[in-house]
């Protein structure tokens, strides 16, 4: 997956991957892996198609209006989602001024020019963690989600919670 | 050091699972694996040298703090970080050959070290059981050095004969380790089967060629040294919420 998605950040149709040798995965979806001889020693390579997702939605703790991201705990892969993703929305913990992204120039882990919106959305990652902000999870609201998810009910489930937090 | 009375099958485990582990090591284990985690905090508690790379970026993160969740995934593995290091770096460090350890899990194993991962039952698209699926394994397991499966039990639904779909297969060239409550696996470099390499001080031969799907040749084999005070002691002083009993249930 990290790889399809760096195929699709840098605009490629695939991407050469490490591992995944003898995996039964390969052979079962043909339309996601192949399996190519490398042009140069020609020794066989797992490859995997790019991924281009329509959106990436990330969460982060502080964003200007403009869309520059800071991301103060751990980033997964949600640097490359948005640099692999056609548009990007951004929901943040709180909005801060540019002169904090001035501040430190290294920290902006997403710049304005590929975020299309920003949110301001505090507790935005909930049920889920969002270091330091809340470092646990909540395991009633996300029992509540998996039903909801189950029921096909997840509009309702997202009105209850804003509901509950206005 | 008696089992039952100072120890049972979690402590075991988790000094198997430190006893794998050699000075300078780059060790890194997945989502969802408290014993592993206990494992590691504890390990740095008796001073070994090494690198602890988790899932939430983290390096070598505060080991002190005790765990409070079974979750791999909060503060608690992060918090105290020298460094952030990314699970794409992760993936990268060990396909370039840099990586040494990586602690795996698994629902089935067979004699082959394949393991099922994606689902147990019916087939691909229609199973009976999903599996949390295998991008880490299937990426790691071919490349790691020393793969060590550690699985919080031992029966014959769990190693069984043959897997019928393997999310990943241990590599040919590779040292394969496989640790359960009863006992450790290896598959050495060259080596293509699974030979059982010791046995928990608890346990018998009978006990695990009973609860093993498939057969056992080894007539003789060692027992592991059951834990030691010292070790005992700081599984105690790490894991004061007792996050270790998490997978023993």
């Amino acid at each position: 997956m990290i790889h399809a998605l760096r195929a699709g950040a840098c605009g490629i149709p695939f991407m050469p991957v490490g591992g995944l040798w003898g995996s039964d995965l390969v052979a079962q979806r043909p339309e996601f892996f192949q399996i190519m001889k490398s042009p140069f020693e020609g020794e066989p390579v797992v490859c995997v198609k790019a991924l281009i997702p329509d959106y990436a939605i990330v969460h982060v703790q502080e964003a200007d209006i403009y869309g520059n991201c800071r991301i103060l705990g751990p980033t997964f892969q949600d640097i490359l989602l948005t640099r692999a993703a056609k548009k990007t929305i951004i929901t943040t913990e709180r909005l801060v001024g540019t002169y904090r992204m001035q501040e430190e120039p290294k920290l902006t882990a997403i710049p304005h020019f590929i975020v299309e919106a920003v949110v301001e959305l505090p507790g935005g990652a909930k049920p889920g963690i969002c270091y330091p902000e809340y470092l646990t999870v909540d395991w009633d609201d996300y029992k509540t989600y998996q039903g909801a998810v189950k029921a096909g009910e997840v509009p309702k489930f997202a009105e209850e919670v804003l509901k509950r937090r206005a | 050091m008696e089992y039952g009375k100072d120890y049972g099958k979690a402590e075991m485990m988790a000094v198997a699972i430190i006893r794998e582990i050699k000075e300078g090591d780059v060790v890194f284990h997945g989502l969802a694996s408290p014993t592993p985690m206990v494992a590691m905090k504890v390990a740095k508690a008796l001073g070994k040298e090494f690198t602890y790379l988790t899932l939430t970026d983290g390096v070598d993160h505060d080991w002190s703090l005790p765990p409070y969740s079974a979750s791999t995934l909060t503060d608690n593995t992060y918090e105290g970080s020298v460094a952030t290091f990314g699970l794409d770096s992760i993936f990268d460090l060990f396909c370039s050959g840099k990586g040494d350890i990586a602690l795996l899990s698994c629902l089935q194993m067979d004699k082959e070290g394949r393991i099922a991962m994606s689902y147990l039952g019916g087939d691909y698209e229609h199973p009976k059981l999903r599996g949390p699926g295998g991008a880490g394994s299937a990426s790691l397991a071919p490349v790691t050095p020393r793969t060590t499966i550690w699985k919080t039990g031992h029966d014959k639904r769990i190693f069984v004969e043959h897997v019928d779909f393997a999310t990943t297969s241990p590599a040919l060239d590779k040292m394969f380790t496989v640790i359960t409550t009863l006992c450790i696996f290896r598959k050495a470099p060259g080596q293509k089967y699974l030979r059982l390499d010791c046995i928990f001080p608890y346990t018998t031969m009978q006990e695990v060629k009973d609860n093993t799907g498939w057969e056992i040749e080894e007539t003789e084999v060692t027992v592991m040294e059951p834990p030691t005070a010292e070790e005992l002691a700081a599984i105690k002083e790490v894991d004061v919420n007792n996050i270790l009993a998490f997978e023993f249930k």
